[in-house]
Parts: C-alpha cells; structure tokens; sequence
C-alpha cells in the first residue's frame, strides 16, 4: 500500500505525544505533523520530546505554527521575531525542515503585501541557518490575506528561496476559491499539502470558517466536500507536486475517540487518495529519491 | 539634451551595503592548537600574540590573520572545540560594525550573545553556517583589535611577510542538498555577496557556485554533497580556506620545501591554476589559487 506521501498530524488527536506516535505509527504512517505544543508540554521537557519523536522512526512532516508574523511593527514586530526564533529552533532540534507560518489575524497587522513580503523574508533569512524551509498558509479567515491566491502573490514578492506556500485544502473549500487558480502556481514552491473535509456546506463568514475549522474538520472523504478535496489533489498531483500531504484535522469528536480508532480513519482516507484518486501502485523497494522530480 | 547625463540604465555601483573591505581573520577552533600551529606554520603563518585572558593565538602572514581558539573553559561539553580543527569563525572587515551588525540583525541575521571578559572588545558576531560565526569588525586602519585583547610574543616580527605573495582567495563552504540557492540569498541578503555565473571556476577544484564579496576581494564558495553521499554527508560547514598567489608552481615549491604535501591524482593535481594541500589533523587542507594580488 503507498501511503508514505500522506501523514497525520497531532493535534487530531487526544492524549500524550507517545499515545499519538504509537498510534500513527501502527496505523502505518511513516510521517507525522507536529506541533509546538507537543514539545513545550511534554513534562520532561521539550527536548524530551524531541528524543521521544526521533525514537519513534516517524519522519516529521513540518512544524506548526507560526502565528501572527508579518505585518506588524515597532515592539510588536520584534516579539514576534523572537518567537519564531524559538519556534525555528525547535523546528531545528526535531530535524523537520518545514515550519508552517499561517497568514496573520491581528488588526494590528498592515496590510500593505510588500511589507508583508518583507516580513516573510526576512523569516525565511532566519530560517537559512537552520536549514528549514518556511511554508506560508493564507487563513480564510486571515486579515488580509486570506485566499491562496493572495498568499501566493506575497510569496512571490518576497521572493526567497526557502519561502512557499502550504495550500490548506479547508482554506481553499471554505473560501469558495476556484480550484484552477491553483494551476497558476509553481509546485517546486508549494512546501506542504494539508487535506481535510469538512461538514458544512457554507462557511461563509470568517466566524464560522473559524469555528468549522477548529471543530469541525473531517478526513479526507468523510465530509460533504470529498469532490473538491479529490480534485485539489489531481490538479496538485498533474502540475508536479511530489512532497507531503498532511492530514490537517481539527475534530472534537476524534479528541473523545481512542487514537487506534481515530488512526484507522486517517488510514482510510489515505488509502482511499493514494489508490482511488492518485491511482498509486506499490512502490519498488529502496525506491530512490531523484532529485528535481517533476 | 538635459543638462546631465542621464542614467537610462539605472545602473548602480555594486552594491556594498556594509563597506565591507575583505576578512580581518580566520578563526580555526581546536582543541589541538600546537598541532594546527605547526600546521599554519609550515604554510608560511607566524605566530605573533596571545590573547589576554584565553587560550588564543594569533598568526599571520603579510595580510592574513589566522586566529587559533583553544578556548574550553567555561564553555557547555557541546561547544567546546573538537580534536579536529573546524573553521569557527570569518571576521570581515566593515565600515561601521555596530550599524552593519543592526542591518544584518533587521534583515533576518540571529545575533550571538558577546562574552568579553572586562577591557575586552565586544565584536559584534552573527550566526554562521554550522556552528560557525561571523563577526564584524570596523578596527583595523589607525588600529587593530589586536592591540587591545592581544599582547605581542616578544623578538617576533608581528609582519612576517607573505610566502610567495599568499592572500586571501576565499573560503569553501559545504552546504546541504538543494541549499545553494538558500545561502546564496542569505550572503546576498545580509552582506550584499553576488553569485557568479554557474561554470565560473577558479583554481583546480571542479564543483560548487562561486559568490563574490561585494568589495571585490574575496570569494565563498559553496559546494554540496555528492548525490550518493547525501545521507552520509549531510553537514553544513565551512570547509577550507583558499589562498591566492600570482605563482602557484613556485608556491607549491616553496611550501613543498616546507614540509607541505599537495594532492596529486588524476582528477585533483598542482596546475598553473591552482592547487590542493593534502588533508591533515582530520580535515585540514588549503587550496591555492592562482590569483595576481588582492583586489585594491
């Protein structure tokens, strides 16, 4: 079964980070999407956790989030900087190369997209050190730049290397965003895929994506949005991109579910995109990894 | 016609941000320091002063400073410096180190925390690749940091003159898979650096993309690892130090006379353009590169 380019991600599911390795683990993911979270609360400590994650075999997906960063100024601006700092570092100490930094929220925030592009360089500047890469992900709900297409234009005017996108596939449902837009965008920029369904048909105020969002995510195939979900990832696939798709699902019901329970529906939703849409055989053993795959 | 010529081109200088103006030293951390001093030695350096309060030694030859760091005590087990000497540190010359440290800090740079002990000079330092740093330093015309934390070794020369007119070339710096575009923007960003064309080489070392300080006398160059030693080889560090020279036969000669061994095989081998030293104390080796002189 080829499921290795599909992972889970933590804050689906309830309990201590071991529960959750263990749990996608066996499930039969090879990677999984962390968040900070899982780190600072560990009670021996944050770098106990990162042995816990580098014991378990697992490769880390990315790192979440960022909140917040750009746009902001004055002392504002250099709190922030300071907490992606330690985010990149923590980033760093689990060996993941990619730290999610979602588009901001704040009234704070400028709106001016060059501005913002320079804030996003120079995160993507700190983030060289440390070999990461920084994947921007336009909220729907976020305050000016809240559709893919919009996120996509300040990445482009930031122009750094270790700077793209994540395409949110909530996002992207929830803000009612042509799905052909998504064909103007270069793959070798789209850092990370996050998939789920969701069970409304209409969000279409930022409070209710907000709500939906956090609440409410269903695996891929599970909701009433399985066409769309289907669709973003046949174009993702027939454009060229060839990196991770990250089970991005917030769901108070799968928090109240044992975790081999809730495992085992991510594993269907996976099998269900690798073998009915994506049509992907076994893989060859020792498969390489080519360079440059387009 | 306009009363001045127009700039139809929007033509700039080369954009040197910094008043960068070439490297001020070379530090080498070790916790081998004679060793790597006989090393140094027998590549034309003298040592000329020890540091006040560390165990740090200070070697030159005509306008290079290599500084050799011993320095343990104090320091977490982690960072204390290894048997093989690594590259720890690439002081570059600024016009302003406090401003250009600011820039450098706006733009994304993360800052190291400076430990001068008291009368000491806090030299402003940036996070490099690795475990490395970058400082900036602005004293080096009317008088040298040197003057202040070091104290001279008695009857030496403290300007011993190059061998065969060595200079400064450039520093190698390994960098992961797919990570040249990464660094390049970092030294663009943060120093104003310019990547030259891809097939630019110097010297005999065929691989890697060349960047050019934005004064014009030095190079990074940074290579990656081979794709079939991407998991063996996935460190970041600076690798070796290029020297120039207007005659690299002659300074192969002189420093073979020396008790230095160059690499020659097939593929790597002395040539008029260039020239690699043989690895010792786990890693280190110089390359020569035919160079007339540093650039003004």
């Amino acid at each position: 079964m080829h499921i290795d380019d599909f992972g889970m991600d933590t804050i689906t599911l309830a309990g201590d980070l071991r529960a959750k390795l263990r749990a996608v683990r066996e499930a039969g993911f090879g990677q999984i999407m962390l968040s900070a979270r899982d780190l600072v609360g560990h009670p021996d400590g944050w770098r106990a956790a990162v042995s816990e994650v580098k014991a378990s075999g697992l490769r880390v997906t990315g790192f979440q989030v960022l909140r917040d960063f750009e746009g902001l100024s004055g002392h504002l601006h250099e709190y922030k900087v300071d907490i992606a700092k330690g985010m990149l570092e923590m980033c760093h100490a689990l060996g993941s190369t990619v730290l999610l930094a979602c588009s901001s929220t704040s009234q704070h925030a400028g709106s001016d997209p060059d501005d913002l592009a320079r804030d996003l360089r120079k995160l993507a500047t700190l983030a060289v050190p440390l070999g990461i890469q920084v994947a921007y992900e336009g909220l729907s709900w976020g305050r000016h730049i809240n559709e893919v297409t919009t996120a996509w234009d300040v990445v482009c005017r930031a122009d750094r290397a270790n700077l793209g996108l994540c395409i949110d596939s909530y996002h992207v449902l929830a803000a009612k965003t042509p799905l052909d837009v998504i064909d103007t965008i270069d793959p070798q920029k789209i850092f990370l895929v996050q998939l789920s369904d969701f069970l409304w048909n209409e969000v279409p105020s930022f409070e209710e994506r907000m709500n939906t969002a956090r609440h409410f995510r269903v695996f891929p195939g599970e909701g009433v949005h399985t066409d769309g979900v289907a669709e973003i990832v046949m174009r993702l696939d027939r454009m060229g991109y060839r990196g991770d798709y990250s089970f991005e699902v917030f769901n108070d019901d799968y928090q109240g579910l044992p975790l081999p329970t809730v495992a085992q529906r991510a594993r269907r939703s996976a099998v269900w995109l690798a073998e009915g849409i994506l049509r992907r055989s076994t893989p060859l053993p020792n498969r390489m990894r080519l360079r440059g795959t387009s | 016609m306009s009363q001045q010529p127009s700039n139809r081109e929007a033509i700039d200088d080369p954009p040197n941000p910094l008043g960068l103006d070439g490297i001020e030293f070379i530090e080498f951390s070790t916790r081998r320091p004679q060793a790597l001093g006989q090393v140094l030695e027998a590549m034309g350096f003298r040592p000329i002063a020890r540091h006040r309060s560390r165990e740090v030694l200070l070697y030159r030859q005509g306008s290079m400073n290599i500084v050799i760091n011993a320095h343990a005590e104090g320091l977490p087990e982690a960072v204390q410096p290894g048997e093989a000497p690594e590259i720890a540190a690439i002081a570059l010359r600024v016009r302003d180190a406090g401003a250009a440290w600011r820039r450098a800090i706006a733009l994304g740079g993360w800052a190291v925390p400076a430990q001068p002990e008291p009368m000491e000079l806090h030299i402003p330092a940036l996070h490099g690749v690795g475990r490395s740093r970058l400082y900036l330093v602005d004293r080096y015309r009317e008088f040298s940091i040197y003057d202040v934390d070091f104290v001279p070794i008695p009857t030496v020369d403290p300007h011993p003159p190059a061998v065969t007119g060595l200079h400064w070339f450039g520093v190698v710096q390994y960098v992961g898979l797919d990570r040249l575009d990464d660094w390049t923007e970092f030294y663009g960003e943060l120093f104003g650096f310019a990547a030259l064309p891809e097939d630019t080489r110097f010297g005999i070392l065929p691989r890697g993309r060349v960047l050019a300080s934005p004064c014009g006398q030095f190079y990074l160059q940074l290579i990656e690892p081979e794709l079939d030693a991407v998991d063996a080889d996935p460190d970041e560090t600076l690798h070796r130090i290029a020297f120039g020279t207007p005659d690299v036969r002659a300074a192969v000669r002189e420093l073979t006379r020396r008790g230095v061994a160059f690499v020659e095989s097939s593929g790597v081998h002395t040539e008029d353009r260039g020239a690699l030293t043989q690895a010792s104390l786990g890693g280190v080796a110089f390359e020569l590169v035919y160079h007339p002189s540093p650039a003004a």
